[in-house]
């Protein structure tokens, strides 16, 4: 497929619920050490949908993400007349239906406009932004893509963990809440950042999921099945690898030279992952743009909330390349910006 | 060419309460004709099927809700006037109030302005009911009629200085107002026009017109251009626009949700009937309308048609727009017509297609026209370049052109070309920081009840739609001001807001805390706090979030530092602990008092009064004009380095006993004094640390509390006397006198005019006792409202409230706790409004917050209703007046110790039978109850008295009390402030005449 028509990021916004819930929080709430999250995960602060207190949910995914996209119109000076098109990425809608995507509209005041909900994991918001690039490039219109999670589900505040199963337990202190959104449009306003390629490919024949979160109904809502499972080996043994593969392929494509290359946008899985895949990744010249470590792992919000970061450093010229996997059934993501 | 934007709207339509519920009516094609409500007319008294003498032939239309319903206390109207008014009037009213703060204007602003009211109507109903009943026509009948009245109650209440017409053209009359209003603006006879159309049917005599001429569909339904399309079904209605000239629209930051480039009125002259519509006139009204506007006819993307669905009218109306549109056929222009849900609106009818193709524009989207799937094969559309709407139509991104078209009968046609609103300019985003984003939330109403009630309203809007927290808070500040209560609340977080509007509505406790109807403005005093309150990192989170405070503390840190070396903000931005060496405490202090009182000035918070306790009197020196910034920045710099020069040996101690008691004991200690006498119970010992060691033990034997406070020298003792010479060396030359009152906390009392604070008084201030006990019982005695404290932490207001002030006194802080920030300064801006003050809103925002966004307007009581008794043949009108029984039963209070509260208000409160009866007066002519009254109600302000209505109740109680005997109108005047007034009058004529009654 050949991209030719360029779309540009006009404004961003983002949404992270309450007050950060920092490891000691976490650690007493779940029962599980402390210094095993510092060491292991290397994430120091999350944020979640559910009062951690309380444990009352505060926020579903479509108020985070129409707030993000409120602050994405917002900054753009947009009213909700002007964006035709709707895109959103989730690996947790709040409903199977009605998609989320639907409730943010509602929220944000959209109507009679094509709307889309991907059903994803952290490759998501990647596959919002290529749908969106696409339809600007094709239709000259203006889209909000979104992009967020939330674990409000499975986050059982109970004092037992330290004796589940590793593979369940990594996903309490790795996973956060959040949303993020921003506005694409044809011509280069606002921001003015190009969105020079994006990169969407399934590379999971034959391959076990790395990572699993089945849904229950009547049927089998009492199923003993395990609702989140993370095979951590696999994604420590293949992630690397692939975020490798789709910088290179990028910047192959791209013609761009790795020294050319201003900011990295690596993937966040943890504190710890991140920081060996960004060594294994050996781009020095490349500023690194990483916000897990704050945010945790907040799934499809985190490229938002990369980009909402690099914004802000980001000048005339510069070029930025992001990369994102998912590990449930190994898809490869990534996109490139350079700001005009 | 010059463009009109349309910046404001309200209405309300058949089937949709207002502007909201009339585009979600169009967007789903809704059906707005029913039966004719029982209080019209009786629907099977005059109609049959097939019509006949004095019949329609259908007993349907498009009727509003509730015509009957107005707050008439909002607009001050006493019940009797309402119940005469037209409920045309009525409504306009409403929704001229509600239009005009959509624009994002507070409608009391406009008093005065040149503002210009336009408002088309072809329907005096009402009138004819009333003014043939010949032996109840009273003075309120006589101005509740009339079209001219229409627009004159709305340029009377709102104090509209502009020009002020109503227009009748028959079924084009709203649209030609809004020509003439456009006219208006572009002439420069006004700065903001009103347009409106209103049409509200009491009479079935059109209904058999109609019928009469062949020209009423016998479902009461409009089918526009439809092939079922077979005549006329009336509909009522009220709109509203708000005009401005685009140029100052856009300059004064307002929304617009479309322009109108240009209109055409013109008439058919002698045509082929009186009443037929002319082809040729309606094609020259399109022509001179495009050409004004410089488009095109292929530019136009869609008409709003006028779209009766007669046979007759339809065809004209398309051959017309054909011969114009013929040419762009692979292109075809949209056409459709509102009246296909509501029927048509008559007076209303342009306004009614106004709004509808503002809102598209706005919207991106015109809504399906309603009977368009089946199109009138006989029109011969395609070939004269239209197709009609027959799904919602999605606009192309940019501009849209759009037509509107409205025919009288008689004649006059009128065509307006309208376009989408300009873009914004598209600006880069702005992160905001943390503790930035919010503001302060007002609101302001007439009473506790119409609070609650819009409180309501806010809330459930915030619900709806997401808005930005800051714009909101900016906005309502702007908008919703200019009741006597005043609401506000700091918001920080756009549910949390909608909850706690929620929250106060349904609790009075909440709303005692956030509102008040305050009587007049704050008198503020300023107490600037001295040294012990300092902290590292003091106000480092305010000077992160406000721009305002970092300005103003960024310029003491200039003015220091040349005097210090190093920098203050510095100091405080790494949190050092030196801040406490009172070398760094002075100058840091100094700077901070000073920005922290510079930026509540900048707010809008004035001082009246002025005090500083020690130190604090440097910053206090600035703010009262008589320090220059840099006169006190070299002063307190030098203090501090000659104060931290000194030898260490000094110590202060807290004594809990009066001045009286302590002072023998230290009658003979050269070394130490008394530092400071900061209440009746509490006095500051400082000065040799040997000496005050021995001296505790003597009051500690006396059973006397004490503390020692952490310090590094005796302040204000005679230890400082080595450093005296070379400050007042410093300060030689130094001679200003303070603008406002200045409480000295050296001298312990206001400083006399032209009294200096000079050289030998800043030399004199190291070392004297601080006397703020006296200095602020001296202030409280001046009467201030509220003390606001100056400094990074509270302190003095303790102190303050230690001296026994005043009841009703308020203390209050901007930084009430170490972590305190923006929100708090925000917190007390909202007292102070809530108390009367007028902040400078501005400041509290970012530039990008300054932004109109639309809020929910004003929600008007429905609790009173006024109506006549619908017409039967030959029958007579009756004016009645129904009040709804409030939910609670009882009326809403305000009592006068700054309290919202409700008390039941009552006939309880007129004792005697004089008050009964000058209170049974001013009910009988107001058409109040007695329930409605109290001896506060403001007879001009509340009651809607007027010279008629005054008159009136002059020659009433002349007979209720003839002891009294004839009272005349200047002995009356002067009383007319209250209804307690009044009466107090009255009983003491009555008195008189009973004393010379018993004397003869």
């Amino acid at each position: 497929m050949t991209q030719t028509q360029d779309a540009f990021l006009v404004s961003l916004g983002t949404a992270l619920p309450g007050d950060p819930v920092d490891n000691a929080q976490l650690a007493k709430a779940l029962g599980v050490s402390e210094e095993w999250i510092e060491v292991f995960i290397g994430t120091k602060t999350r944020y979640f949908a559910r009062d951690f207190a309380t444990g009352e949910v505060r926020w579903s995914l479509a108020d985070l993400a129409a707030s993000a996209g409120q602050r994405a119109l917002d900054a753009a000076g947009y009213g909700p007349a002007q964006i035709d098109f709707v895109v959103m990425g989730t690996a947790t809608p709040d409903t199977l239906m009605p998609a989320t995507v639907n409730h943010v509209a509602d929220q944000l005041g959209l109507d009679q406009v094509p709307t889309y909900q991907l059903q994803s994991g952290c490759a998501g918001a990647v596959q919002a932004l290529d749908l969106a690039r696409t339809l600007v490039a094709q239709t000259g219109g203006t889209g909000l893509v979104l992009g967020g999670d939330v674990c409000s589900k499975h986050l059982e505040l109970r004092e037992d963990l330290g004796e589940a199963a590793p593979s369940e337990l990594v996903n309490y202190v790795l996973f956060g809440d959040g949303a993020g959104a921003a506005v694409l449009g044809p011509e280069p306003v606002g921001e003015a950042v190009a969105v020079r390629r994006v990169l969407n490919r399934l590379t999971g024949l034959g391959r076990k999921p790395g990572q699993v979160i089945e849904w229950f109904g009547v049927a089998d809502r009492h199923s003993d099945k395990q609702a989140v499972h993370e095979d951590y080996k696999a994604i420590e043994e293949g992630v690397p690898v692939m975020a490798a593969e789709i910088l290179w392929e990028l910047l192959g494509e791209l013609g761009w030279e790795v020294n050319e290359l201003d900011y990295l946008l690596p993937p966040q899985l943890s504190g710890v992952m991140t920081s060996r895949i960004v060594a294994e990744l050996d781009v020095p010249g490349a500023t690194e743009i990483s916000c897990v470590a704050d945010t945790g792992n907040n799934g499809n919000a985190l490229p938002f909330l990369q980009t909402e970061k690099l914004l802000r450093q980001m000048t005339s010229g510069q070029r930025a390349l992001a990369v994102a996997v998912e590990s449930s059934k190994w898809i490869k993501a990534g996109f490139a910006l350079e700001k005009l | 060419m010059r463009e009109i934007a349309i910046v404001g709207l309200d209405c309300r339509f058949p089937g949709a309460a207002d502007a909201r519920a009339y585009w979600e009516l169009l967007m789903r094609s809704g059906d707005a004709v029913g039966r004719v409500p029982a209080d019209r007319w009786d629907g099977a008294e005059f109609s049959a099927p097939e019509g006949g003498d004095g019949r329609a032939n259908t007993d349907r239309g498009g009727f509003i809700d509730d015509p009957d319903v107005f707050d008439n206390e909002f607009f001050t109207i006493s019940p009797r006037e309402a119940a005469a008014m037209d409920p045309q009037q009525r409504l306009l009213l409403q929704c001229s109030w509600r239009a005009l703060e959509d624009a994002g204007i507070a409608p009391a602003s406009l008093a005065g302005s040149d503002t210009g009211v336009f408002v088309g109507i072809m329907g005096n109903e009402w009138a004819h009911r009333h003014l043939t009943d010949y032996d109840k026509i009273t003075a309120q009948v006589g101005s509740g009629n009339g079209y001219c009245m229409t627009a004159n109650r709305i340029s009377y209440h709102l104090d509209l200085k502009g020009p002020s017409l109503a227009v009748d053209t028959a079924c084009s009359s709203s649209l030609v107002a809004v020509h003439l209003a456009g006219n208006a603006l572009l002439s420069g006879e006004c700065d903001t026009a009103i347009a409106a159309g209103v049409n509200v049917t009491v009479s079935p005599a059109l209904n058999i017109f109609y019928t009469q001429a062949g020209l009423s569909a016998p479902d009461g339904r409009c089918k526009p251009f439809s092939a079922q399309a077979d005549g006329i079904g009336r509909g009522e209605g009220v709109g509203v626009v708000v005009l401005r000239r685009l140029e100052d629209a856009l300059a004064d930051g307002q929304q617009v949700y479309a322009v109108i480039r240009a209109t055409a009125v013109n008439q058919d002259g002698r045509s082929n009937g009186l009443t037929a519509p002319n082809r040729w006139a309606q094609q020259a009204v399109l022509e001179a309308a495009y050409r004004r506007a410089g488009v095109e006819p292929a530019e136009v993307v869609f008409t709003e048609g006028h779209g009766t669905g007669t046979e007759l009218g339809d065809m004209i109306e398309t051959k017309a727009l054909g011969a114009l549109h013929a040419t762009r056929a692979d292109k075809p222009m949209a056409l459709g017509s509102v009246k296909g849900n509501l029927g048509h609106t008559e007076g209303a009818a342009g306004v009614a297609g106004l709004i509808k193709v503002a809102l598209s524009l706005h919207n991106r989207v015109v809504p399906a026209s309603r009977f368009a799937v089946r199109e009138n094969p006989k029109l011969n559309l395609a070939a004269k370049g239209i197709k009609l709407i027959k799904a919602p139509l999605r606009l192309a991104a940019g501009t849209s052109v759009a037509g509107l078209s409205s025919f009288g009968m008689g004649g006059t046609n009128a065509h307006a070309v309208l376009a989408s609103a300009p873009p914004q300019a598209v600006r880069p985003a702005t992160v905001e920081a943390p503790g930035t984003a919010g503001g302060v939330f007002t609101l302001s109403a007439t009473t506790p009840e119409a609070l609650r009630r819009n409180l309501l309203a806010q809330a459930e809007e915030l619900d709806k739609r997401r808005v930005p927290l800051g714009r909101l808070c900016w906005t309502s500040n702007r908008v919703k001001t200019g009741h006597r209560i005043r609401f506000a609340l700091p918001a920080e977080d756009i549910s949390a807001l909608s909850a706690a509007l929620r929250a106060a509505a349904e609790d009075d406790d909440l709303l005692t805390r956030h509102a008040n109807r305050p009587t007049g403005r704050p008198k503020a005093a300023f107490l600037f706090a001295g040294q012990g309150v300092q902290s590292p990192g003091m106000t480092m989170r305010l000077y992160r979030e406000s721009a305002v405070y970092r300005r103003h503390l960024d310029a003491a840190d200039a003015a220091l530092r040349p005097h210090l070396g190093w920098s203050v903000v510095e100091l405080l931005t790494a949190e050092d602990q030196k801040v406490h060496r009172t070398g760094s405490a002075q100058p840091a202090l100094f700077a901070v008092g000073y920005a922290l009182a510079r930026t509540m000035e900048e707010f809008g918070v004035e001082p009246a009064l002025l005090l500083g306790h020690s130190v604090g009197e440097y910053a206090a020196a600035v703010v009262a004009d008589a320090l220059t910034l840099d006169e006190a920045a070299r002063l307190i710099a030098a203090r501090g380095r000659l104060m931290e020069a000194l030898p260490d040996g000094g110590g202060m101690l807290s004594v809990f006993a009066p001045e009286a008691e302590i002072l023998p004991l230290i009658h003979d200690e050269p070394l130490i004094g008394v530092a400071a006498v900061n209440g009746p119970r509490q006095t500051v010992l400082s000065g040799d640390l040997e000496v005050l060691d021995r001296v505790a033990l003597e009051l500690g034997e006396a059973d006397l509390d004490m503390r020692r406070l952490t310090v590094s020298h005796a302040f204000h003792s005679p230890l400082m006397q080595p450093m005296l010479a070379e400050f007042a060396e410093v300060a030689r030359g130094i001679a200003g006198v303070p603008r406002l009152p200045f409480y000295s906390t050296v001298r312990g009392r206001l400083l006399r005019p032209g009294e200096p604070l000079d050289a030998d008084y800043w030399t004199e201030h190291v070392s004297a006792a601080v006397r703020f006990a006296d200095a602020a019982e001296a202030l409280l005695a001046a009467g201030p409202t509220h003390v606001v404290e100056i400094g990074p932490q509270p302190v003095l207001g303790g102190l303050v409230r230690r001296l026994r002030p005043p009841a009703g006194l308020r203390t209050l802080h901007p930084l009430p706790t170490r972590e305190s920030g923006r929100p708090d300064l925000g917190a007390l801006l909202a007292q102070l409004y809530q108390d009367g003050l007028d902040p400078h809103w501005d400041a509290l925002y970012g530039e990008e917050q300054r932004t109109l966004t639309r809020l929910a307007p004003y929600a008007f009581s429905d609790a009173h209703r006024f109506w006549v008794k619908p017409p039967t043949r030959n029958g007579r009108s009756g004016l009645t007046v129904t009040t709804a029984e409030a939910a609670d039963g009882s009326g809403g209070q305000v009592d006068d110790d700054h309290v919202v509260r409700l008390a039941p208000a009552g006939r309880a409160a007129f004792r005697g039978r004089v008050a009964e009866k000058v209170a049974a007066a001013v009910a009988a002519v107001g058409g109040y109850s007695l329930d409605e009254l109290s001896l506060r109600s403001r007879l001009y302000e509340d009651l809607g008295f007027d010279s008629v209505t005054l008159m009136e109740l002059k020659k009433d109680l002349e007979k209720a009390l003839p002891e009294t005997g004839e009272v005349s109108v200047p002995e009356l005047i002067p009383v007319l402030g209250s209804l307690g007034e009044l009466i107090a009058f009255y009983e003491a004529r009555s008195d008189v005449a009973a004393d010379a009654a018993s004397l003869a």
